[in-house]
């Protein structure tokens, strides 16, 4: 489980979260409350690199396709396989017990400056 | 400024997520779409949609005035029959997409949607000319709900509206219930059986707590209009904004089954539709599902060897059969069930087959 204190959340509802040496990316508990029901998820290549706000994925609920965004700059190191035959993973289990993509970070103190923390984040969404 | 219907707070209460739908705030989902949508093909559910338009059309000349809209053969309803009918303009094109019940002689309700009751209720008044009718708008002053599933019936029954009395499908009453004038039809949005109940405002959410209590053992469940999407879908029934609109005519949007092509009276748009049925039409309405792993979504490119041919116009996870489903329009008219097309999704080719625009087999016990 991620720690709700280490976790950073960007404007457009993804979670990046280091912890014990591994860089996490997710989706926010609003985000998947927003969405509703998920039904797919598309995933990048491991080992492609993207840029903070570049589209990495695409999740999408019943309604709707909504695109992920890089919170931070990285290089995809694993994706979680599960949600491929299991998006509504994201619906059932706790969003910081599940990850989207691991990566590893390039600058990553940099680029959470300008993002909430989670605290921060509720407040201003809810 | 956006429209509440008298069951918002109901839809509050029970903590539905509110859309914008046509200028109304609505309830997209309650619970899941998901588990809502399975929940009317296995029990029933219950649907605000008193967004809907009620016109009224009367008096001496009401038959002779609504057969100049309608490819469709009003003539033929009984009594407290429904027709699904299509309003058409001078190039066929759809204007709406409503039902028109006749009341008795002389005297018809037209439910439309809520997109579109000012646009027919003008277009109904533009074409009086020297009828003898009454046209009145109503919509402000009716509330409806869809009792929609297989338990439908037995709900409406333990509610106080037996069985003997209900409706058959694709008719309607006009009766006492709850101690108010309420329009009764067996008809409605998701292929399953139901009702769709009219009634004034002010008793909406009396009935509505009502169904909703009555029906608890019997699995009820309010539905969002998500679900409502999904189960529409499914069974094969066009939106208006989506498969239908203005530059679309009924035998385009596969419609031919509800046209009487012997109809004599002349309707707007009449010469269009016999020259479509004498020579093909310019582009085909077709049901697809896909075969690779992606959802195809309302104006997403549909491909054939390359080249595109035409765009989806409804796409959708099918929560009964767990695939992917879509409705779009094609300039190649010959295409057939069971071919192969492609759908680009985020600027990627996916294959998907034509199938039949049933995805699900109506499971009506039938009445």
């Amino acid at each position: 489980m991620l720690e709700k204190e280490n976790i950073f959340c960007s404007k457009s509802h993804e979670y990046v979260c280091e912890q014990d040496g591994n860089c996490y990316i997710g989706l926010t508990d609003y985000a998947v409350e927003q969405l509703g029901d998920i039904v797919f998820v598309e995933m990048p290549e491991v080992g492609s690199h993207y840029a903070k706000g570049e589209i990495f994925g695409t999740v999408e609920s019943v309604k709707a396709a909504s695109e992920l965004y890089m919170p931070v700059s990285g290089t995809v190191e694993a994706i979680n396989e599960d949600l491929i035959e299991k998006p509504e993973l994201l619906n059932e289990v706790a969003f910081n017990e599940i990850w989207l993509i691991k990566i590893s970070a390039d600058a990553y103190q940099q680029d959470v400056a300008d993002l909430l923390g989670y605290d921060e984040y509720k407040e201003e969404v809810e | 400024m956006t429209k509440r219907t008298y069951l918002y707070n109901e839809h509050v209460k029970a903590n539905a997520k509110i859309v914008d739908f046509a200028g109304w705030e609505m309830p997209v989902q309650y619970t899941s779409i998901i588990e809502e949508h399975n929940n009317v093909r296995k029990n029933a559910g219950l649907f605000d949609v008193s967004h809907m338009g009620e016109i009224f059309v009367s008096g001496k000349d009401a038959l002779s005035f609504l057969q100049t809209f309608f490819p469709q053969n009003v003539a033929k309803l009984n009594d407290t029959m429904a027709l699904y009918c299509q309003f058409t303009n001078e190039n066929g094109g759809i204007v709406d997409d409503l039902i028109v019940y006749k009341l008795k002689d002389n005297e018809y309700l037209l439910v439309v949607n809520a997109s579109r009751v000012d646009v027919d209720y003008e277009w109904l008044v533009a074409h009086k000319n020297d009828f003898e009718v009454i046209i009145e708008n109503k919509s402000d002053v009716y509330s409806m709900v869809a009792l929609q599933g297989p338990n439908a019936a037995e709900i409406l029954a333990l509610a106080g509206y037996e069985k003997e009395k209900q409706p058959k499908t694709f008719h309607i009453k006009q009766d006492k219930f709850i101690g108010e004038d309420v329009f009764i039809s067996r008809t409605g949005y998701t292929g399953e059986d139901g009702f769709e109940i009219i009634i004034r405002n002010e008793k909406i959410a009396e009935l509505w707590q009502l169904l909703l209590e009555k029906g608890q053992n019997l699995g009820i469940m309010p539905i969002g209009l998500g679900a409502r999407d999904t189960l529409r879908l499914e069974s094969a029934m066009s939106l208006y904004g989506h498969e239908l609109d203005e530059d679309t005519t009924p035998l385009e949007a596969g419609l031919k089954w509800t046209i009487d092509k012997d109809k004599q009276e002349n309707y707007i748009g009449k010469n269009v539709i016999q020259n479509q049925l004498q020579n093909g039409i310019r582009k085909k309405l077709i049901a697809f599902k896909m075969i690779d792993r992606a959802i195809a979504r309302h104006g997403y490119e549909i491909y054939k060897n390359n080249e595109q041919i035409g765009i989806v116009t409804s796409g959708c996870i099918s929560p009964t059969l767990n695939i992917n489903i879509g409705f779009g329009y094609v300039s190649d008219t010959n295409l057939k069930i069971n071919d192969t097309i492609q759908i680009m999704v985020r600027n990627k080719l996916y294959n998907a087959q034509i199938t039949e625009k049933n995805f699900i087999k109506k499971h009506n016990k039938g009445n």
